[in-house]
């Protein structure tokens, strides 16, 4: 076997992965973004509040609610903080603290199936369908037959995604509640 | 329980005291000389032993060995050394006197075959395995500045590191210290946490090391549950016959950032480190004693610490055939917590919620080992441990765990005739966990092995093994397994040897996996009570060929499948981490390296590939923090009292990483991730040929600024510059 050959071609992939390693730098910040993608709207509340109510939540979904196994925690893209008991009115903002994502700042663009106000009456944050009930849901367009999807294109911030709550009169429930 | 402990200890050293004072005063000499090279020059570290016993020593920094106690008769002794040719002297007769030998050892062009103990828990050649190993000289931690073990073995073929987890051919992804697929072993001595199960890679003091031999594949049939990927047992330094003192030190700053907006502090930011050792023998007792000390200003925001770690061996020959080691060592760090980065724009800080998080952590490992050669066929080795670990945090309601494990072992290794040696064992476990975390579970654990190696004279060695373990877990259900192996070595040619095996693996789940509950940084992690043992089957084939003297190539080809294999996983319905069984995974691939000498002694090159498939076989998905190809390569130069080294290290992009911690939003830009390009240049001057024993090493690592991370949201060290020496004294 040639030693000659062995060494110039060993030398050359050496070379060739060197060079490779040097050309760039690997992860580098992201630019900055002109205009952060993300919501804000308002939500009304157009009845009295249950006492049965101990939590209220701003709620919004990638995929629709056609199953049970799409209420998961995975597919859930937004949770906000508590919305104060009791209140008329609530602005939102995806900029807010919330749970999810547990970092505020920009919100992904693309299409979101689902946007609602959600309730519970568990004595803490229960993340199980069962312990969901919604009782608001966004409409795009007027629609109120099915629920609006939130778009939200690249580099836009949309705003005006309200909803309506009618604790006596709730929307029809996604699959896998009581 | 900690008081019934000491007893025991106290009790068992007494017996071994007991059980020697017969030997104390028999007549015995001794064989000693000195070892140089064909230019006069000592040489260090050559592993000398007396064949078909279990008698050796290796030689000091000044070529001295001395193997002592021995009674009359006629011995055969074999000396290696990694860059040397073997030398076999025959028929040195005792006769009433000492024997004074002068060795000369040639320099050979490649590696001789090296003195393994690990594999088969008995010296064995690593040219006689029947899987693959892997050796780290000592020498490397001081020459490269690798202040942790875990930095060595992340350039090891084959192996992967997520951080400080360990991954052998793609056995581990990342769980946060949670439980290893590999066990970690110190002169013997299992080195895992009683309640996390995990290796602390920067308790070990490298500058005690001696060499650390890495078996791949399953070795469960003889270590048991941790070693279901793999073993890396660390040899500590021998005893110095005379005083000797080492001072090594290093002291080093990180480049600033290439990005400016990742320049948080406007600093080069310094670390170093010191280690004062000496050694030294009094009569039949010797000790290594040794503190190190290490401190970093970190290259992130919120990642600094200090280190201390303290070690300490004695041995006590009781004759030539028996001792008793005491082992000590213990570390305590104070550090800051860094976590995950902001965000890409700022990577080298943490969020603001997570600043100022601080830990501090106290450990401690007390071991016994005693070594008693029965006779010419029976070598028995008992061992007792006691791993103490303590870590507290600065939340508001503080995290705290402690735990205790001890364990112990019993083993004979039996030369039955000149072809086979028979390995056989008992070793019990017992861990009290008291943790804000997981509870306050105990763990119990058993486990019986029986090995035999059979040499035939074609020249075939076949190794031929079984386990069985059994684990109980709190209130979990205990579970035991059977792990048999199976694996040859045949030698067709003096230059092409085959090798295979086959065998089972068994991992229990720690208390951690099972037990943690805990909410940290936006994570929270639930227990999980059914959570069950995993087991795999390991099948490797290999070869070994040297087409001439300059070139020396391995190839392994294996697989790896594993049944509930335990991996971490986020509940859809709740979105908390938890430990679940996947039902299967399969990890195959194939492994290949090779050795190049172009310039005898002075110039060799070395390259390592390895291509990994590793698939959840119910998801079809890539396991989580497996790269698909694995590349190193090295190139060294020495010459006169010079040496000049460059590393390189590939990892293709790994496909799969904690998606959902993305997905919720917890690390902000986590889905940014490369491969992995660095080099290392290690730049090394030794004064000892003007009788001045000084090295002294530069060493740049991640020459080209390279950014990239081994988990998620988590920049690897930036480019830095480090100046360090050694002197001995």
């Amino acid at each position: 076997m040639n030693i000659k050959y062995f060494k110039i071609k060993h030398c050359i992939f050496l070379l060739v992965l060197l060079t490779a390693a040097c050309s760039d730098h690997g992860i580098e910040p992201k630019p900055v973004l002109k205009s952060p993608p993300g919501f804000s709207g308002t939500i009304r509340f157009i009845s009295e509040w249950p006492d049965s109510v101990k939590r209220s939540f701003l709620v919004v979904f990638k995929n629709p609610l056609k199953s049970d196994s799409d209420f998961t925690i995975l597919n859930l893209k937004f949770l906000s903080k508590e919305i104060p008991l009791g209140v008329q009115k609530h602005e939102f903002s995806s900029l807010d603290s919330a749970y999810i994502p547990a970092t505020p700042g920009p919100f992904s663009s693309g299409s979101y199936s689902y946007v609602a106000v959600v309730q519970q009456s568990t004595e803490n944050l229960s993340l199980a369908r069962k312990d969901w009930f919604v009782s608001g849901v966004y409409y795009a367009n007027n629609d109120t037959t099915t629920p609006g999807v939130m778009i939200i294109p690249d580099s836009t911030f949309v705003k005006n995604i309200n909803i309506n709550v009618d604790f006596n009169n709730p929307p029809s429930q996604p699959p896998g509640g009581n | 329980m900690k008081k019934n402990f000491l007893k025991y200890f106290f009790v068992l050293t007494l017996l071994i005291l007991l059980i020697n004072a017969n030997k104390l005063f028999a007549q015995t000499y001794s064989i000693s000389g000195v070892i140089t090279d064909t230019k006069s020059k000592p040489v260090p570290g050559v592993n000398v032993f007396i064949i078909k016993t279990n008698i050796g020593t290796a030689s000091d920094d000044k070529g001295n060995f001395k193997i002592s106690e021995l009674k009359n008769g006629t011995y055969t002794l074999e000396f290696s050394a990694i860059g040397y040719e073997k030398l076999i002297k025959e028929n040195i007769v005792i006769q009433d006197k000492s024997i004074i030998l002068n060795i000369v050892l040639k320099e050979s062009i490649i590696q001789t075959e090296e003195v393994l103990v690990t594999a088969g828990k008995y010296k064995q050649k690593k040219s006689e395995l029947p899987v693959s190993a892997e050796i780290i000289a000592g020498s490397e931690f001081t020459e490269r500045n690798f202040s942790n073990l875990a930095d060595a073995v992340r350039y090891v073929p084959g192996v992967t590191m997520t951080e400080d987890q360990i991954s052998i051919r793609g056995s581990s992804g990342y769980s946060r210290g949670t439980g290893s697929r590999a066990l970690l072993a110190i002169d013997g001595l299992p080195f895992y946490t009683g309640d996390t199960g995990e290796i602390v890679w920067e308790m070990i003091p490298v500058s005690e090391i001696q060499r650390v031999e890495i078996i791949k594949g399953a070795a469960s049939s003889l270590y048991g549950s941790s070693a279901i990927g793999g073993v890396v047992n660390c040899l500590t330094r021998d005893i110095s016959e005379k005083p000797l003192t080492i001072i090594n030190g290093f002291y080093g700053i990180f480049d600033r950032p290439y990005y400016n907006e990742w320049d948080w502090s406007g600093k080069r930011r310094p670390f170093n480190g010191l280690t004062l050792s000496h050694s030294n023998t009094f009569g039949n007792l010797g000790f290594n004693i040794s503190f190190t000390r290490l401190e970093e200003s970190s290259y992130r925001q919120d990642d600094d610490f200090k280190k201390y770690i303290g070690f300490l061996k004695t041995i006590y020959n009781f004759s030539s055939v028996s001792s008793l080691t005491f082992m000590a060592n213990t570390f305590n760090k104070r550090a800051e917590q860094f976590l995950y980065w902001k965000d890409s724009r700022n990577a080298l800080v943490m969020p603001d919620k997570n600043l100022n998080d601080r830990i501090e952590t106290n450990r401690y490992l007390f071991g016994l080992i005693y070594k008693n050669l029965i006779n010419d066929k029976f070598l028995l080795n008992a061992n007792v441990s006691y791993y103490r670990n303590n870590f507290k945090d600065n939340e508001i309601i503080p995290n705290e765990s402690t735990s205790n494990l001890y364990r112990g072992e019993l083993q004979l290794n039996s030369n039955l005739t000149d072809f086979i040696v028979l390995t056989s064992g008992i070793e019990g476990n017992f861990s009290k966990v008291n943790s804000s975390l997981f509870g306050n579970p105990v763990l119990h654990g058993v486990g019986v092995y029986s090995v035999a190696d059979i040499s035939f004279s074609f020249p075939l060695i076949t190794s031929i093994g079984l386990r069985y373990d059994y684990s109980k877990l709190d209130s979990l259900d205990g579970s035991g397994m059977i792990s048999p192996k199976f694996g040859f070595n045949y030698k067709v040619l003096n230059n092409f040897i085959l090798r295979s095996s086959l065998g089972t693996g068994f991992r229990a789940p720690t208390l951690s996996e099972a037990f943690t509950s805990t909410s940290s940084s936006g994570i929270i992690v639930k227990p999980n009570p059914n959570i069950k043992s995993e087991h795999n089957l390991t099948v490797e084939f290999g070869l070994n060929y040297s087409p001439f003297n300059q070139l020396n190539l391995d190839l392994a080809v294996f697989n790896n499948e594993y049944y509930d294999m335990i991996e971490p996983g986020i509940d859809p319905k709740d979105g908390k981490v938890v430990f679940t069984n996947l039902v299967r995974a399969r990890i195959q691939g194939l492994e290949t390296s090779a050795l190049i000498n172009i310039l005898t002694d002075q110039l060799t090159l070395s390259f390592n590939y390895t291509y990994m498939w590793a698939r959840d076989l119910e998801t079809g998905l890539a396991l989580r923090y497996r790269p698909r190809h694995i590349f190193y390569s090295g190139i060294d130069f020495r010459k006169w009292n010079f040496e000049a080294e460059i590393n390189f290290r590939y990892t293709s992009r790994v496909e799969e990483i904690d998606e959902e911690l993305i997905d919720l939003g917890i690390v902000v830009d986590g889905e940014l991730r490369v491969p992995v390009y660095t080099t290392d240049l290690k730049l090394g001057y030794n004064f000892l040929s003007t009788g001045f024993p000084l090295n002294i090493y530069l060493n740049i690592k991640n020459i080209f600024n390279y950014n990239y991370i081994e988990l998620i949201g988590n920049i690897r060290p930036i480019r830095n510059f480090s100046f360090g020496f050694n002197l001995a004294i």
